[in-house]
């Protein structure tokens, strides 16, 4: 238990350094906020030193940096340049719809990732291994763009299975798809060539010496021991599917936070910006922090290294 | 006599992009009922081959090309395994044919409780339910003398000693009491007092519960072959050179490879050299009076690591207390288990690792304190030779820039001097020159292990830590490597450290042998009273579990269990928890550890200096 102590401990000084550096970006790229918001209307002096004084532009660099810092302590991440709302409101707003989308390219793409890695990996340079690892390099690096429009076109607009726009499960399928294939086409490769090293190794030759069955060799022997880089990729991409996957955003026209970073990157909106940044960055380390519990799940040794650590 | 299986013709090759090679040639051989038949040969020779095609195991490259192997069933049925498919051969495998293989430590699957992995083999076999399955694995984990099996039957195969693991893979053998044990080298990777161990509960089992069951034994080792077999089959080059009964072909061997295999043996090789040693005026004389290597009162321990914030208290006691002198030209060798601290003593005179305390004399000079920066002066007198002569060379540079960097570093020698200067030395190592163009992975294993010792000898040291050069080698290289630093000891007078746990490679090539224990060393004796009149228990016990050609029939003083925990060694003498026969006050662990003289030169601990 002391491994994950320590771990949440890092949490804090992560966050704080993450916020910092984006702080120090916004305000050292050139841009005026104000002027993004006026979006190039005219307007007096007046107006914009008005506008400046209330969203707290108009205070010393400095002094907006430890203001931030402490209303950040009780809680308060600010208001948003943009659209005057508290950012925690719109993160919650576009909370949901990224984590549903994650979650769905997350199934998705575990199953059939695993799927294709196990057929490939059993039979490695067998036309099955060939076949399989042509499947995942299509979805490794054909643009999603492209993916989620051929979806709609094929599914949504010709055969008109499902709805291309709407609320709801049903709705969530293609972009889910879309997001997935990448994943897939990463956990297939990783899957596949794990188990292929795994099944050469010495306690393999073991387990076949005892006559076991070769689906029991696979699922009981070899599956386990192979799954500890996959786990790792599979912590690292579901970080980035749930930090906003921004184009099939688009494509697909949801909200999300792909998208409501992409806005206040370009409103050079900062307290939005810092705000999104530290809910990404603490969701990565979450996750990491679950990958390493799944380690511990997976081997034994692991577990051991830990009570020891 | 029931024969339970029958080798005919078999040819097995492997595919590779390069063409086939042909790993077994025709080879034919029978198996009878209860009999205990060993494979021995070098590494390369068709051993293991040759029990994968019985199992049915062999990798995807290799494919048979003709032959039958013929096996009587459990159900006294014959059949040709050749002809069965996977899935028949399965019902043969861990049933009717088992296996032990070489590897302990990863032999058994590292996310599976070291139980499960028995009650598989038993419940894929045999109609029974799981409980009685589960009743079935703990009696065989108490038959293989594993304690507390209730216990252990839960564990994973990491927390388990190479030893246990071994036992394991015996009582995975065991499980359907088949007609036939493959052994395919299931000692090698152990230490020899837990080899030992094991080839003692084996032969109990042999006697006893499955008296009926024939043993394969695969085996590089000659002395396990005296020791253990009735037969002998030796291979060499895949083809079977010499059968026979195994007294007789030791005694007297007809193929000429048999009797250099036989001659190649360390314990042979002394007799030989103990003959010509009077006449050969080139031996080196150890100077009496000059002393190269000074060590008082060294310690080296590593802390424990602990959580994050606690420092830890705990230490792994890897060197405790050693004193010791080297005289030059003399060669003193460490001896002891894997685990007793004979590396780290090594490393640690030659400061790789920073001694926790104590003082390193190197000609007079007290270099325990220097920095790596006053040591680099010093190491060009002192070197290493590392064991794993793939592992200890980078792959990515060829031989020429591996030698030459030292030189460079020392800058000893401008670029097209050292090239000469290192053609020299590859000739003397026994190498052709165009080898310096070539890159680690297009040399054996013996040629590897002589650009270790070219590269320790580049910078012309007079002392080398040696530390076991030859345990990775096959036997005839052995002596070959043996050989040859036996000549550059004499060329470049030399002195070393020779570190091994093979006591017969000791004796040929030592004047002095320490015997390490725990960290400690519990005997240091010149070499022909050591191994003549050993004091201490340890090393009568070391001495004893060396299988011998020549000492078949020899009541093995054997040590209990595995070696303690350096993290917490026993109080007092370190040995009383694994002595044969200790006395009251040793076993209360009374007694400081501390050397006495018993013999001029003869050094016993003080505790078994007493007892005996």
């Amino acid at each position: 238990m002391n491994f994950f102590i320590k771990k949440l401990l890092i949490v804090i000084p992560t966050l704080y350094i993450a916020w910092t550096v984006v702080f120090v970006t916004l305000n050292i790229i050139p841009g005026d906020p104000v002027n993004l918001m006026l979006g190039g209307r005219p307007a007096s002096d007046e107006v914009r030193e008005n506008v400046r004084k209330n969203l707290g532009l108009d205070k010393p660099v400095f002094e907006r940096y430890t203001s931030f810092l402490i209303n950040a302590t009780k809680g308060d991440l600010g208001k948003s340049y943009l659209t005057r709302q508290p950012v925690t409101t719109m993160i919650k707003e576009n909370m949901m719809p990224t984590i549903e989308l994650s979650i769905g390219g997350l199934i998705f793409g575990v199953f059939f990732g695993v799927f294709f890695g196990i057929f490939a990996g059993t039979k490695p340079n067998s036309m099955r291994d060939t076949f399989s690892m042509i499947i995942a390099l299509c979805g490794i690096s054909l643009p999603s763009f492209w993916i989620g429009m051929m979806l709609i076109y094929i599914f949504g607009t010709t055969l008109g299975w499902v709805p291309i726009v709407g609320d709801g499960f049903v709705s969530l399928i293609l972009p889910s798809i879309t997001v997935g294939l990448f994943f897939a086409g990463g956990m297939a490769r990783l899957t596949r060539s794990s188990l292929v090293d795994v099944l050469n190794q010495d306690y393999i030759r073991t387990a076949r010496s005892k006559g076991i069955s070769k689906y029991r060799i696979v699922l009981r022997h070899s599956l386990r021991n192979a799954m500890i880089p996959p786990v790792t990729l599979l912590g690292i991409q579901f970080g980035l599917l749930i930090t906003g996957a921004v184009i099939t955003e688009e494509v697909f026209a949801r909200p999300g936070l792909g998208q409501l970073l992409l806005q206040a990157i370009l409103a050079k909106d900062i307290p939005l910006v810092q705000a999104l940044v530290v809910y990404m960055t603490a969701v990565y380390i979450f996750l990491n922090l679950i990958v390493d519990f799944t380690y511990g799940i997976i081997d034994p040794r692991i577990r051991l290294e830990r009570s020891r650590g | 006599m029931v024969e339970i299986l029958n080798v005919s013709n078999l040819s097995t090759a492997f595919q590779s992009d390069y063409g086939s090679k042909q790993a077994l040639k025709n080879i034919s051989f029978k198996i009878n009922e209860g009999e205990v038949l060993a494979l021995v040969g070098e590494s390369g020779s068709g051993k293991t081959v040759t029990s994968l095609s019985i199992m049915g195991l062999l990798p995807n490259n290799a494919y048979i090309q003709e032959g039958n192997i013929n096996l009587i069933d459990k159900k006294n049925n014959q059949v040709n395994i050749l002809k069965l498919t996977d899935e028949k051969h399965n019902l043969i495998r861990g049933n009717d044919i088992s296996m032990v293989f070489q590897e302990p430590m990863t032999c058994l699957n590292p996310t599976m409780t070291i139980g499960d992995q028995i009650v598989e083999v038993i419940l894929n076999h045999k109609k029974i339910s799981k409980t009685k399955a589960v009743k079935e694995m703990i009696d065989l984990l108490g038959l293989v003398e594993i304690p507390d099996p209730t216990q252990r039957a839960r564990e994973y195969p990491h927390q388990l000693s190479g030893g246990m693991r071994q036992r394991v893979m015996i009582s995975i053998a065991l499980a359907c009491t088949p007609k036939l044990i493959i052994a395919d080298e299931p000692t090698s990777a152990l230490d020899v007092t837990i080899q030992a161990q094991l080839l003692q509960l084996l032969m109990k089992l042999k006697n006893s519960i499955v008296s009926k069951t024939s043993i394969l034994f695969i085996t590089h080792d000659l002395g396990i072959v005296r020791e253990l077999a009735d037969r002998v089959i030796v291979m060499y080059q895949g083809e079977i050179v010499e059968e026979g009964q195994v007294k007789e072909v030791f005694d007297n061997p007809e193929h000429s490879y048999t009797r250099n295999l036989i001659q190649s043996l360390p314990e042979f090789k002394l007799e030989e050299r103990k003959l010509t040693k009077k006449d050969d005026n080139k031996q080196t004389k150890v100077d009496d009076n000059e002393i190269i290597l000074k060590i008082e009162n060294l310690f080296k321990e590593f802390p424990v690591e602990k959580g994050f914030f606690k420092e830890s208290n705990e230490t792994v006691k890897a060197v405790q207390n050693i004193s010791l002198n080297v005289k030059k030209n003399e060669v003193l060798g460490l001896v002891g288990e894997s685990g007793s601290g004979k590396s780290t003593l090594g490393k640690s005179i030659i400061k790789l690792l920073q001694p926790s305390r104590g003082q390193i004399y190197f000609n007079n000079e007290n270099i325990s304190e220097y920095s790596n920066k006053q040591m680099i002066k010093i190491r060009q007198q002192m070197q290493m030779i590392f064991q794993d002569p793939f592992a200890s060379l980078n792959p990515r540079k060829n031989i020429l820039d591996t030698l030459i960097e030292p030189i460079l570093v020392h800058n000893l020698m401008k670029k097209n001097e050292a090239i000469n200067y290192i053609k020299e030395i590859i000739n003397d190592v026994g190498l052709p020159i165009e080898s310096l163009r070539r890159f680690p992975h297009e040399f054996s294993g013996g040629q590897r292990q002589r650009i270790g010792i070219a590269r320790a000898l580049v910078l012309k040291p007079e002392f080398i830590v040696a530390d076991e050069p030859v345990s990775a080698l096959d036997v005839s290289i052995q002596a070959q490597v043996l050989n040859l630093l036996e000549n550059l000891k004499k060329s470049y007078n030399l002195t070393m450290i020779f570190i091994s746990h093979d006591l017969s490679v000791i004796e040929f090539f030592c004047d002095k042998v320490a015997v390490m224990y725990l960290g400690h060393i519990v005997e240091i004796a010149p070499v022909s009273k050591l191994f003549n009149s050993p004091k201490h228990s340890y090393t009568r016990a070391l001495l004893s579990a060396v299988p011998k050609v020549k000492g078949k029939g020899k009541e093995k003083i054997l040590i209990k269990g595995d070696i303690p925990s350096p993290i917490n060694p026993p109080s007092g003498c370190v040995f009383r928890t694994r002595c044969p026969n200790p006395g009251i006050d040793c076993k209360g662990g009374n007694i400081e550890m501390g050397l006495i003289e018993v013999e001029p030169g003869h050094w016993v601990d003080q505790c078994c200096a007493n007892c005996n």
